[in-house]
């Protein structure tokens, strides 16, 4: 018994962690749900009706959208990317320690710098690429001002920004394949393409899982590229969920209706997560 | 193990004496010889020179009541510091740069003090302000919680050689002279097919604050000095709103304005490749320190509707003097406030900040006539003081901006809504935003 009690004051910092920024806000937030709260006066009881407004929200609804829109060109693209170029930093090729810096450096720059240097490279007049396509006889592209084309930059921008990280993940995965399955393949006669999706894939899955996870909650805390590069326009084409969670706690200090959507929306990825967990993990052994 | 039980002690005895230690050295009210009030004023250099004249001109003139002034803290901006503030109980007694927009919001949270509640508030006051102003002070409750401090009048800032060359001397006044002036200068300078050069340039992000500076002020100018509410309902002149989306429209739609995201780039007004801009006497200083040789600038009044007649009205962005509600000493702090607002502290306001009190007969006061005489491109912006418009005093200001923010983001930047239309959603989805009382009746219908 006194033993155990001993053992309190090495779990009390972790605990007051916990309590502080976990236990509390999460419960606050709950409260939250039923009540209109603007910060600087008394909470006011209102019952349901912030889940009653969310329903009716069609702005909400749409920022959602927004989210799976940008997922739907994030994830299939990072994957792609990553996984092609994680196959090639595995191969024997010069400077490739040099490489693989390289494209690790993005993940630890500031999301904001990073924003800020691609709204320069997307500008519509004298940004890079538009200077690029000018140079090509190509008309401007009105990245980040078309409502059409401004998820999908930032999605590029996003997965600029990310894949250095992903890379790695898929060079352990890659590198834990057991190399007498290429060469028992090899005997066989199997092509390079077979040998990819007949062995490193399904040996990789549970990095791929990992990967679609990581990703996919990356990617509906999508808030920075577009609270800084649009402000969540043109025309709401770029409003994230979290954005507009952000707009209604931040600017209009609408706390409980912010806490009603934040709950919602993570239920929302919860379900998303499930889901994946069900579609993509599968249990590979040769 | 035995050393379990006095750890837990020691750490707790160390936690307590945490907490203890922000109270114990937190600011006194009562000072060894009297009474003691915290002053914060705006963290730029100029306005901390300002406030620390000031407060030792108050110190030495008040031994009694003497004021600590703090610059307000660093934050994201100003607002939030304060906020925090409010929240976390830790407001100074007297505050000055307070956005008047978030006057209604702390004032329905019961966070700022009555002014007009002290004797001398009426002589105070009426010096410095016309009848006008003191009503647009008046919140709801026909009480007035702030005090109007110094203005920025919003004006139209131009390169006067581009305009010179387009064959004006002055940017034109209107808005078919101002869309006249387009057509020659607008220029396609490396022959990519695609503008280089445009008449002016204005953020295109649907974010709320950016309509202050394009829609409010052209807005409050083709009105003639109206805003959005009289006396606390909802009183817009519709037919003003429409006319200022319609010259934005036509302006994006012959691409006179570049579809511009500001990601930090160079400035297009010092490389000559934008004439003009909506901005305010901020701009003066920074120019001076950056502009080129030969650079020519110039300001005008924004441009207004074909055939309308003077006054010219613009947005004021002004900011506030207010006290907060949990001072331990009011009517100290009151008198704190009403010394900040001073024939004498506007002149150093003016002199050493550089910045316009919301003072009326600047011009004609012969102690601020000298400065102006130093500053002749500050004689106009103190010109418009006498027809700037602030903000109006409702909590759901921001809101409402943000509705008008999206109607104008889709009709003026993408041609998504006829001037009409986007004017008619604003207009319901502010209604949406009010409760009963402040919803007004039918909306104006300008001439």
């Amino acid at each position: 018994m006194k033993e155990s009690k001993s053992g309190w004051p090495f779990v009390l910092p972790y605990g007051l962690h916990f309590a502080v920024f976990m236990a509390f806000p999460i419960a606050f937030s709950f409260v939250l749900l039923f009540h209109r709260w603007d910060v600087v006066s008394p909470m006011e009881f209102v019952g349901f009706r912030n889940i009653v407004t969310l329903f009716h929200d069609r702005l909400f609804f749409r920022a959602l959208l927004n989210t799976g829109v940008f997922l739907l060109i994030h994830i299939p693209l990072q994957i792609v990317v990553a996984l092609f170029l994680a196959e090639m930093l595995n191969r024997r090729i010069r400077f490739r320690g040099f490489f693989r810096a390289v494209y690790f450096m993005p993940v630890v720059v500031s999301g904001v710098v990073v924003t800020m240097l691609w709204s320069q490279i997307f500008a519509l007049n004298n940004g890079l690429l538009n200077q690029l396509l000018g140079a090509l006889g190509l008309p401007k592209l009105p990245w980040l001002t078309s409502p059409t084309l401004a998820m999908p930059s930032i999605a590029i921008m996003a997965t600029w920004k990310n894949v250095g990280l992903y890379i790695v993940l898929f060079l352990v995965g890659l590198q834990s394949v057991p190399r007498h399955l290429y060469e028992a393949a090899d005997i066989e006669g199997a092509s390079s393409w077979q040998k990819f999706f007949h062995i490193t894939l399904p040996m990789i899955n549970p990095t791929l899982f990992m990967v679609v996870i990581l990703s996919t909650i990356g990617g509906f805390s999508l808030f920075i590229e577009p609270f800084i590069m649009t402000g969540g326009g043109p025309m709401n084409s770029t409003l994230s969920a979290v954005l507009y969670i952000y707009k209604q706690a931040f600017d209009f200090y609408r706390m409980g209706y912010a806490a009603t959507l934040g709950f919602f929306f993570a239920l929302l990825v919860m379900g998303v997560v499930i889901l994946q967990r069900k579609l993509v993990e599968r249990e590979i052994a040769y | 193990m035995y050393c379990g039980k006095n750890t837990g002690r020691l750490i707790g005895a160390l936690f307590i004496w945490l907490l203890m230690v922000p109270v114990a050295c937190g600011p006194k009210s009562r000072s060894e010889n009297g009474i003691r009030l915290v002053y914060w004023s705006a963290n730029n250099q100029s306005e901390i020179n300002l406030a620390r004249m000031v407060v030792e001109e108050w110190n030495r003139l008040h031994p009694e009541v003497q004021v600590v002034h703090q610059p307000v803290p660093e934050g994201e901006s100003s607002e939030e510091v304060i906020l925090a503030a409010v929240v976390g109980k830790t407001t100074p007694d007297v505050y000055s740069n307070m956005w008047p927009g978030d006057i209604a919001f702390y004032v329905r949270a019961g966070k700022l003090l009555a002014l007009d509640q002290f004797a001398d508030f009426d002589s105070v006051v009426q010096d410095r302000y016309n009848p006008e102003v003191l009503e647009q002070m008046r919140s709801p409750d026909g009480h007035i919680y702030h005090l109007l401090w110094k203005t920025n009048p919003i004006m139209m800032l131009y390169n006067k050689k581009l305009f010179r060359e387009a064959g004006f001397e002055k940017p034109p006044k209107t808005y078919s002279g101002y869309l006249q002036a387009g057509v020659r200068i607008c220029r396609d300078l490396d022959g990519d097919g695609y503008f280089d050069r445009w008449l002016g340039v204005t953020d295109i992000r649907a974010r709320w604050r950016d309509r202050l500076f394009d829609f409010y002020p052209l807005y409050i100018a083709a009105s003639g000095g109206k805003t959005f509410f009289n006396r606390g309902r909802l009183n817009v002149d519709t037919t003003a709103a429409r006319r200022v989306f319609a010259f934005f429209q036509e302006i994006f739609r012959r691409q006179y304005f570049p579809k511009l995201v500001p990601s930090g780039g160079r400035d297009l007004f010092l490389a000559e490749q934008v004439a003009s801009r909506i901005t305010g006497p901020w701009e003066i200083a920074r120019l001076e320190r950056l502009k080129p040789p030969d650079f020519e600038y110039g300001f005008a009044p924004i441009p207004v509707p074909d055939g309308q007649t003077g006054p010219f009205y613009t947005y004021g962005n002004p900011k506030s003097i207010v006290v907060f509600w949990n001072t331990k000493h009011p009517k100290q702090a009151w008198k704190f406030a009403a010394f900040l607002i001073s024939r004498m502290s506007d002149f150093r306001l003016l002199t050493v900040a550089s910045q316009l009190p919301y003072r009326k007969g600047l011009l004609d006061d012969p102690l601020f006539r000298p400065y102006f005489e130093k500053n002749p491109m500050m004689v106009r912006f103190a010109r418009q003081v006498p027809f700037t418009r602030a903000e109006d005093n409702v909590p759901e200001l921001k809101e409402i901006f943000d509705a008008i923010s999206q109607e104008f983001e889709a009709c003026v930047f993408y041609g998504a809504k006829s001037p009409r239309q986007a004017v008619e959603d604003m207009m319901e989805r502010i209604r949406l935003l009010l409760p009963e009382e402040e919803k007004g009746g039918a909306a104006v219908e300008g001439e």
